[in-house]
């Protein structure tokens, strides 16, 4: 089975997170299931590449990182969640023009001819 | 679950402590800590879970990229094949601590033999059995000493651990902090009471003097005796109590504070702002002792040469008070 590069994929996990924190903040091992089930599966993040990619967005100001306990009512365990900032936004913008351009050069290139 | 952790530490052991590896370091617990529940609680088996939990961590080389410390990996693997730390095991640690505790016992003992030695003296003072006590006080003097030349020297055998860089691994720096829970209240309790006779040794002398039943010699002795037992006692309960919770805390803080390699408690410790101090306190205690025994051997003055052991209580609380700084880390 083919497996998928990290080597490719390195520069679309920002994307990937970015995606998901969109639709609401989010903490670390739920953010990773997500991806994991949005890709049926076929791609699991490394949790050293999850908590860099957090480290490096935050301090480009994509995302914010705040503390809070999962269930409204404060119970549960206290967890760092990740929020989407306005640049954030933007940047997400960016990337998936970028990839739409990549996508369709890339494209040109592949085929089923075996 | 004890499997992740141990596998966490192990790749954090050699990174520099800093705020952000310690926040790293948190931060991928609590993933793997979830990842490894959630497992678990779908009916997976233990090991299925751990073997997942590992196998999708990855690997540090990134994070050391993100949190920019590529060059203290390096630098950190260097001083390992340099200056290589002695690895203390379980055992080892364990058996130091049992040393230790015999060792609070012996020295306790040790000093309340000193202390009481001249009990023999005051209680058979006046009798026909004069001699005999004067003797019994020498041999109890010379148990005392054997006792301390005794511990000494078995004490030796650790010396290594002050000499040489150790390093103990995360079980064994959490075995003794548990341990130092355990025991903490006990040692509390012990040192209190310990201050508690010491400082309530003269209360037996003042019922019987109020009492108006302090002209007979033998009741006027006997009080004598009971205040030094007291003394000797609490000191006795002190000093055990002290070199049991020093043993706990040489352990706890003999990992390299810099790195993450595990638990790093900094014991409290006293520094002089002058260094010359630093170097006349730490022979305190023993020039006190020496100054007891030898003013009391001059003088046979044994009913109120203890009264050296409160003042010069005081005298160190004060000194350390005034001169002295308490580091903390």
């Amino acid at each position: 089975m083919v497996e998928i590069s990290s080597d490719v994929i390195r520069g679309y996990n920002d994307t990937m997170i970015l995606y998901i924190l969109r639709q609401a903040p989010s903490y670390g091992y739920e953010i990773s299931k997500q991806i994991k089930q949005l890709s049926d599966g076929k791609y699991i993040i490394k949790e050293t590449t999850l908590y860099s990619a957090f480290t490096r967005m935050e301090k480009n100001g994509y995302i914010e990182s705040f503390t809070a306990a999962p269930e409204a009512d404060g119970s549960g365990k206290r967890r760092t969640y990740y929020r989407i900032t306005g640049i954030g936004q933007q940047y997400y913008n960016e990337k998936c023009e970028e990839w739409n351009l990549t996508k369709e050069v890339v494209e040109h290139f592949i085929t089923a001819d075996k | 679950m004890e499997t992740i952790k141990k596998y966490l530490e192990a790749m954090f052991a050699n990174l520099p402590r800093t705020p952000e590896v310690v926040k790293a370091k948190d931060e991928l617990w609590q993933m793997m800590e979830d990842k490894y529940n959630e497992m678990i609680s779908e009916g997976r088996s233990e090991n299925e879970a751990v073997g997942t939990v590992i196998s999708e961590f990855g690997n540090l080389d990134e994070l050391a990229e993100t949190l920019g410390l590529e060059q203290a990996v390096e630098e950190s693997h260097e001083l390992m094949e340099t200056t290589p730390r002695r690895q203390l095991c379980m055992d080892e640690v364990r058996d130091f601590l049992h040393a230790q505790m015999a060792r609070g016992v012996m020295l306790g003992l040790g000093v309340m033999l000193c202390i009481t030695c001249s009990v023999w003296v005051i209680m058979l003072s006046g009798t026909f059995l004069e001699g005999i006590g004067v003797l019994l006080m020498f041999i109890q003097v010379a148990l005392a000493v054997g006792l301390f030349l005794f511990s000494a020297k078995r004490n030796a055998a650790w010396k290594y651990l002050d000499k040489e860089p150790c390093q103990a691994d995360f079980a064994t720096t959490e075995y003794v902090a548990s341990e130092k829970d355990r025991y903490h209240k006990g040692l509390i309790g012990q040192r209190s009471l310990g201050i508690i006779l010491c400082a309530t040794s003269w209360v037996p002398a003042l019922v019987f003097d109020t009492m108006g039943l302090t002209n007979h010699f033998i009741i006027d002795n006997l009080i004598a005796a009971v205040l030094l037992l007291m003394v000797g006692i609490g000191v006795a309960m002190i000093i055990n109590s002290s070199i049991v919770r020093a043993s706990f805390e040489k352990i706890l803080k003999i990992n390299d504070e810099k790195t993450m390699s595990s638990r790093y408690v900094e014991a409290q410790k006293v520094l002089y702002e002058n260094p010359r101090l630093n170097d006349i306190m730490s022979v305190y205690w023993p020039t006190v002792t020496c100054i007891y025994l030898s003013y009391s051997f001059l003088t046979f003055n044994w009913g109120s040469s203890w009264f050296i052991w409160p003042i010069a209580g005081i005298m160190h609380s004060m000194i350390k008070r005034r001169m002295g700084m308490v580091k903390q880390g």
